[in-house]
C-alpha cells in the first residue's frame, strides 16, 4: 500500500542527494581555490602563517569531502542493515 | 475479529517498513546537508558553525541507532507486558485486538517521533526536538497504562 508513496519519496530523496552532492563539490572547489589564492598571496609577501593556514585549510577541506562521500554512504548501509522488522 | 486484527496489523507493518525506509533516506540527506554546512563554514572560518554541524551529525547517528535498535526492543518489552486476552468470548478477542493495535500504534508513533526528531536535529530545531521526545515518552506511557487498563476492562465487563 505504501510502496508507490515510498517510490516517490525515494525518487525525490535521490534527486536531493545528487543536488547536494553536486553543491558540496562546487563549494569544496571554490573553497580550495580560495585557500590556494590565500596560500599564494601569503607566499608572495612572506606571510608564512597565512600560507600554512591555507595549506591546513585545503587539507581540512579534502578530509571533509572524503568524509562526506565515503562515510555517509557507509552510514546509510549500516542503518539499512539495522533497519528493523516490525516488532508487533 | 482475528481477520480484522491481522488486516490492521498488516497495514501498520507496511507503514512501519515505509517509515523506516524514509527514515534512512532522510537521515542520509540530513547528513549530507550537515557536511555541506561544515565545508562552507570551514571555508568561511566559522568555527561555531562547524561544531554545530558536527554535533548535529553525531545526533543524527545516535537517533538512527536509537530508532533502529532501541525502539523495537522497547516495543517488544512493553508488548510482552500487555495482557493479550482477559476472560473469554468476545472480551478475549477484543483484548487480543486491543493489545495488538496498541503495540502497533505505539511502535509507529515512536518511530514517527524519532523521524521528526531526526528532521529537527538536521535543521537545528531544538523545540521540535523536545516535542518529539515528549511524544515518544507519551507513547511509552500509553503502553504502560494500557497494560493496566486491559485487565481492568476485562474485569469490569465480566470474565469467565
Amino acid at each position: 500500500m505504501f510502496d508507490p508513496i515510498m517510490e516517490q519519496i525515494l525518487a525525490i530523496a535521490r534527486d536531493a542527494w545528487a543536488f547536494m552532492a553536486g553543491l558540496l563539490i562546487v563549494v569544496a572547489l571554490l573553497g580550495g581555490l580560495y585557500f590556494i589564492l590565500q596560500g599564494t598571496a601569503g607566499m608572495a609577501f612572506g606571510g608564512s602563517r597565512m600560507t600554512s593556514m591555507a595549506i591546513i585549510g585545503v587539507v581540512g577541506l579534502v578530509i571533509i569531502v572524503l568524509f562526506a562521500f565515503l562515510f555517509l554512504p557507509q552510514l546509510g548501509e549500516m542503518l539499512k542493515n539495522f533497519q528493523p522488522k516490525p516488532p508487533f | 475479529m482475528s481477520e480484522v486484527t491481522s488486516l490492521l496489523l498488516t497495514f501498520l507493518r507496511e507503514a512501519w517498513v515505509a517509515l523506516a525506509g524514509a527514515f534512512v533516506a532522510f537521515a542520509l540527506l540530513a547528513g549530507i546537508a550537515q557536511m555541506l554546512r561544515v565545508s562552507s563554514a570551514s571555508v568561511l572560518g566559522a568555527n561555531l558553525w562547524v561544531w554545530e554541524s558536527i554535533s548535529a551529525l553525531i545526533s543524527i547517528l545516535v537517533l538512527g541507532l536509537f530508532a533502529f535498535l532501541g525502539i523495537p526492543q522497547i516495543v517488544s518489552a512493553l508488548q510482552s507486558s500487555l495482557p493479550g486476552a482477559g476472560g473469554c468470548g468476545p472480551i478475549s478477542e477484543l483484548g487480543t485486538l486491543a493489545s495488538g493495535l496498541i503495540g502497533g500504534l505505539a511502535a509507529l508513533r515512536m518511530l514517527k517521533a524519532a523521524f521528526t526528531t531526526m528532521l529537527s536535529a538536521s535543521i537545528g530545531g531544538a523545540s521540535s526536538f523536545a516535542n518529539a521526545l515528549i511524544e515518544s515518552g507519551e507513547a511509552l506511557f500509553g503502553m504502560i497504562l494500557a497494560s493496566a487498563a486491559i485487565p481492568l476492562a476485562a474485569w469490569f465487563l465480566g470474565t469467565c
